[in-house]
């Protein structure tokens, strides 16, 4: 039980927060920042489930994609806030500083290891959100009001 | 109709949309269907992420073509919430142009924003937060807490010093951000001076840029998502250099 609460709940409870922090910044107002703070914790238990690789941050991105275009129907807004804040946990800001410090101290074994890793996350983060938005998106309009627009 | 004041008025929105960190291909859509809305046949619109540029053709044949250059770029989620809002109720309602231009200027003076404070305080928690995700206790937490107040001071008031290059702005953030970690860990408050600098850069790292690019991408808008991609890869190299910078000033002291 101890375990679950300090490998699971406290992590995905600070994701939740930080992400409320960065609603602060790009001026969320409301009930949007519960959502955002939910997504960013949803997202960041599916990368800690499915074990912290590159595939879990795909995974994570594509569960992210899916609640955040729910919540974009729900409330009839845009689906931008919602997606743009959950996945900045997931964004490699370790790998880029990492990828820097080998540089400097001249390890480019490592370095280039690092730089490709942190290539692939920004790509699976980038490919997982896509992919199942527009797979909502898709199914979505088949299902709902066939020929409705985008929004 | 006045086509000129619905014009101006629908570029207009174009920009807020635009400025506020709408996609393009909502900048495009939402000016078109209100061109529409409007009785006009087959209004043109064309956006890039500084530029909107709209032509219509009156029904006497006479075309009219505005072009409006988009400087600076935030997110602002309320103004584009309820920019988005608004343009379907106009889309709906149709008032005349005027109020309708009325409106879009209220909009813009009503919306509310975030107290400096609070946002500072954003800037803050943030990074205080992500601490514990990357391996850091309670006083990494707290050095992190401070790192990311003086990195949002930076971004927040002294725009006028660091100019508005966001590249050039990245990357003082950083070597903030790095010398700041340092020197705290030096004075003893933080363990880790890797997790602590890379909490506080959390708030600089390109969330943005790379999620709105795979949106654009995923639109077809290959141009804009090209370039926000660049953005994007470009802001990571600043975060990289910045912070190396900040390192070795932190080493020499």
């Amino acid at each position: 039980m101890t375990a679950i609460l300090s490998d699971y709940i406290l992590p995905c409870a600070c994701a939740c927060l930080a992400c409320v922090g960065f609603a602060l910044v790009f001026n969320i107002h409301g009930v949007g920042k519960v959502i955002c703070g939910v997504g960013g914790a949803l997202g960041w238990l599916v990368y800690l489930l499915a074990g912290s690789t590159i595939l879990a941050g795909f995974l994570a991105s594509a569960a992210i994609g899916l609640y955040s275009e729910v919540m974009a129907r729900l409330r009839r807004c845009p689906v931008t806030a919602y997606l743009l804040v959950a996945l900045l946990p997931l964004v490699p800001g370790g790998g880029i500083y990492y990828a820097m410090s080998y540089c400097m101290v001249g390890d480019t074994e490592r370095f280039l290891d690092t730089l490709l890793h942190t290539f692939g996350m920004a790509s699976a983060l980038a490919v997982g959100a896509m992919l199942t938005s527009s797979l909502f998106r898709a199914a979505y309009l088949h299902l709902h009001r066939p020929g409705a627009g985008v929004k | 109709m006045d086509y000129d004041k619905l014009l101006n008025m629908s570029v207009e929105m174009g920009c807020r949309l635009m400025s506020s960190g709408a996609e393009i291909y909502r900048v495009e859509e939402s000016v078109r269907r209100l061109l529409q809305a409007y009785g006009l046949e087959s209004p043109e619109v064309f956006a890039i992420p500084n530029c909107v540029i709209v032509s219509i053709a009156t029904p006497e044949g006479h075309p009219i073509t505005r072009m409006r250059r988009i400087a600076g770029h935030g997110t602002d989620i309320e103004l584009l919430e309820r920019c988005n809002g608004m343009c379907r109720w106009l889309c709906d309602h149709t008032p005349p142009v005027d109020e309708a231009q009325g409106m879009l200027t209220d909009l813009w003076e009503h919306t509310p924003k975030h107290a400096p404070w609070k946002v500072l305080m954003g800037y803050g928690i943030a990074p205080a937060f992500f601490s514990p995700l990357f391996g850091g206790g309670l006083a990494d937490a707290l050095c992190a807490l401070i790192g990311g107040l003086a990195v949002g001071f930076c971004l927040l008031y002294a725009g006028r010093l660091i100019g508005s290059n966001s590249f050039f702005r990245t990357a003082v953030c950083s070597a903030v951000a790095s010398l700041i970690s340092l020197l705290l860990v030096r004075l003893g408050l933080g363990q880790s001076v890797d997790t602590v600098t890379i909490s506080v850069l959390m708030v600089l790292v390109p969330g943005v840029a790379l999620t709105n690019a795979m949106r654009e991408i995923m639109a077809g808008d290959i141009v804009s998502g090209l370039s926000r991609a660049a953005e994007s890869i470009l802001t990571a190299a600043a975060i990289a250099i910045g912070s190396a910078i900040g390192l070795a000033i932190g080493w020499l002291l």
